[in-house]
């Protein structure tokens, strides 16, 4: 038993001294935007897919701010992949596609396997370019964005790309505030840092993009995942492409307003990333392909991120267990110094990471948020514990795995 | 104090001090002074000409006085709408007609010309400087911003620090240091020794073009760039040598460093995680990505981006892009030899220099 504690700790040590070598990476360290000065170029065809279902609420906005994004024209598609829509989706679609005239092809799905990468895998029957981007229906493109997220596609080396996204409706409440410092420590910090040590950024599944040539080599979507972007990722690795993130290249997004909301897109998150962490973790760590060495590194620890929370309680009831069983680990003096170095140091290395982030984002008020991060974090801990707990229930079972998409909560327009 | 009353004491000051650094992050939850959404860029995309399109659409309220001045040849001075001061110019196709004639002078107003303007040397100008006609500047100026309706032409060792827009051409002697961005709808030529930031022009040229160099000439293969074609990938770990001469249709992806030997033809993007070299008279028809340093040999073509992650020398007598197919050229640190022509943008994030062959 005190070997499997030891174990888990080792393991939390290693996310901790990661959490600090991102931080101090972006504060300190070289930072990697090799694409974003492209502003010139003879810019490819490019296909932009909006997965849609049940998205009267958003749907009008972000089709409105592709119209009028800066590319060239005739250059750009927008498919609209309306998947299974029972509400205004499809009208409100049908409307922009009279009213911009070859510029929208919709892709109408009435029936088939539900979730985003089914949906999308059937829309890819419409797509002809080389450069494909992704948005999910919530988000709202600014004018630059296109050309920016296309710009990596120059080198023959990126089969994906990551932008970075921003929450909208931050000042809702106390929920949609501390996923915005979630968000800014995700992306500003853990994504770019990744970038910059040449790591395993990840592809986001929205503000993103693939490349088609790439996506047909690794087999195209994969509809027997929850999380299609942590699946694609981890396969253009395996196949030597490279996925790449994008600091700069902004999109605004809507973050879940009620708890209920967001237990249930984190439990899928968790799920579908314990499942890639199924498929590819050993493959990647130990399998013969293209990835170096600290993307394999990396790679495995970004697959176990989700993991982490059963693991940390099961080292909390092991931690108990061996208190009560009178065992003193480590000669107990040694423990105790240990304990208290990680309360100072480890504890804080995630709310580090966030205020760093905040810091570099120019905002500095809502650093004082800090502090409740502290019930986000025991919401995660429990609600991605008991996600694992029932995806090792379905294997027993064979239950299928569920998709669930996430409400929005914009008025309609 | 009997001692109920004291250990409910002792709870309720543990518990306030627990709850003191609390108390920022309740103040911040209730009044929100930082609770919206990180400022996005949503509507410009970061153009190269959007201060000198904002600038202009500033000065307009000056078009009637110009027009008067111009016909009158008389000087008229005011304050603009956010109460700076102006000059506007009638006449100045003289440097000795600038009301500001002494070396070494400070001009502190925006200066606005109805027609051509020459200015003398040694001045720096505080504030923009707008010309309706030519623009001609003396030795040893310095500039905030310049906004010219037809060329612009600055005299050797003369400052930009933050921007300059010619709908003609724009030119700069040697010893020139151009902060900030500088455009021309027409064309860009820089002498030697010259520094700048950001390019954008559709062609920009450094020293002399070449005897014989015809600009509209088209790169080879012009029609294609990297993320439109469909082709094979030629994936190494290492580093990598493309023999001279040898002709690669593809794409080549090097993990190490990569040598592309003198007259080699790729018909597809090249990239290297590590330092790139391209021997002399190397043509490429798609992009060119180095990790590192990258160092392009004398009269090689490339049509596509290119990008260097650390440091980029470019060699005289090569092209890249074309005036049918502009690109961009990025890196933190670019040198380039007289006798370059670069189709599109030059953009050097820390440093950029025009060097002696």
């Amino acid at each position: 038993m005190i070997y499997v504690l030891y174990f888990i700790v080792f393991v939390i040590c290693v996310y901790t001294a990661r959490h600090y070598w991102f931080t101090l990476n972006r504060l300190f360290g070289f930072q990697r935007h090799p694409y974003i000065d492209i502003d010139t170029a003879s810019w490819p065809l490019v296909t932009v897919l909006v997965a849609a279902h049940n998205e009267e609420k958003v749907i009008s906005n972000i089709l409105s701010a592709l119209m009028t994004v800066k590319y060239p024209e005739g250059r750009m598609l927008v498919i609209p992949v309306n998947d299974r829509s029972t509400d205004g989706t499809r009208a409100i679609i049908d409307d922009f596609v009279e009213r911009f005239p070859g510029r929208i092809q919709p892709f109408h799905r009435a029936g088939g396997k539900g979730g985003k990468a089914a949906a999308l895998k059937d829309a890819m029957e419409l797509v002809t370019t080389e450069v494909i981007l992704i948005f999910d229906a919530d988000y709202i493109p600014g004018a630059g964005l296109i050309k920016q997220l296309v710009a990596p596609f120059f080198d023959p080396e990126v089969g994906g790309v990551m932008g970075r996204v921003v929450p909208l409706n931050v000042g809702t409440n106390l929920l949609t505030r501390l996923l915005d410092l979630e968000r800014t420590g995700g992306y500003q910090v853990d994504q770019q840092a990744r970038m910059n040590l040449r790591l395993v950024p990840q592809h986001g599944g929205t503000v993103a993009g693939v490349r088609l040539s790439a996506l047909r080599e690794i087999g195209g979507w994969n509809d027997q995942s929850l999380t299609e972007d942590t699946d694609l990722t981890y396969r253009l690795l395996l196949h030597g492409w490279k996925t790449v993130y994008q600091n700069r290249s902004e999109c605004y997004e809507e973050v879940p307003e009620t708890w209920a909301v967001r237990i249930k897109q984190i439990m899928r998150w968790a799920k579908g990333h314990n499942q890639a962490m199924v498929t590819y973790g050993l493959r990647l760590l130990l399998g013969k392909h293209r990835a170096t060495l600290r993307e394999r590194i990396d790679g495995v620890l970004l697959l176990g991120v989700y993991a982490m929370a059963p693991v940390t309680l099961l080292g909390w009831a092991l931690a108990l267990a061996v208190f009560f069983r009178g065992v003193a680990p480590l000669h107990g003096v040694i423990a105790l110094f240990s304990l208290t170095a990680y309360a100072a140091l480890g504890n804080l290395a995630a709310f580090f990471e966030i205020a760093a982030a905040a810091r570099l984002d120019g905002t500095r008020r809502r650093i004082s948020l800090l502090p409740f991060l502290i019930l986000g974090f025991a919401v995660s801990i429990f609600s991605v514990s008991r996600a694992a707990l029932s995806q090792v229930s379905d294997l027993v079972t064979g239950a299928e795995l569920h998709w669930d998409k996430t409400e929005r909560f914009r008025k309609v327009l | 104090m009997n001692s109920s009353l004291a250990v409910a004491a002792l709870i309720l000051f543990v518990s306030l001090m627990l709850m003191l650094p609390l108390v920022p992050a309740f103040v911040e939850l209730r009044r929100k002074s930082d609770a919206s959404p990180l400022n996005v860029v949503q509507q410009h995309a970061g153009e190269i000409r959007h201060f000198a399109n904002s600038f202009r659409t500033y000065i307009q309220v000056l078009e009637p006085t110009l027009r008067q001045c111009v016909a009158s040849g008389a000087t008229a001075s005011g304050l603009l709408n956010d109460g700076v001061e102006y000059l506007a110019l009638g006449r100045c196709d003289d440097s000795q007609t600038f009301p500001i004639v002494q070396p070494g002078a400070t001009c502190s107003v925006t200066i606005a010309a109805g027609s051509d303007l020459i200015v003398p040397r040694k001045i720096t100008f505080l504030r923009d400087v707008y010309a309706g006609g030519q623009f001609s500047g003396g030795d040893n100026n310095s500039y905030r911003a310049i906004l010219g309706e037809k060329d612009i032409h600055l005299g050797r060792s003369s400052r930009v620090t933050r921007w300059v827009h010619a709908v003609g051409e724009f030119s700069a002697e040697h010893d020139c240091e151009l902060s900030g961005r500088i455009s021309s709808d027409s064309r860009i030529r820089l002498q030697g020794a010259c520094n700048f930031l950001r390019l954008n022009a559709p062609q920009i040229d450094t020293g002399h073009v070449m005897p014989g160099e015809d600009s509209t000439r088209p790169n080879s293969e012009d029609d294609t760039n990297a993320g439109s074609g469909v082709v094979q990938r030629f994936l190494y770990d290492g580093d990598f040598e493309v023999h001279a001469g040898e002709v690669v249709t593809g794409n080549i992806v090097a993990r190490g460093k990569l040598h592309i030997g003198a007259g080699a033809r790729i018909c597809g993007s090249v990239k290297s995680v590590g330092d790139m070299v391209l021997g002399s008279g190397v043509s490429l028809q798609g992009s060119l990505i180095s990790g590192k340093k990258m160092l392009i040999g004398p009269d090689c073509a490339v049509n596509g981006p290119i990008i260097a992650e650390r440091a980029l020398r470019i060699s005289a007598g090569t092209r890249c892009g074309s005036l049918q197919h502009p690109t961009t050229v990025s890196a933190p640190r670019i040198e380039v030899e007289d006798g370059v022509t670069v189709f599109g943008t030059l953009w050097a994030r820390e440093h950029g220099e025009v060097v002696a062959n």
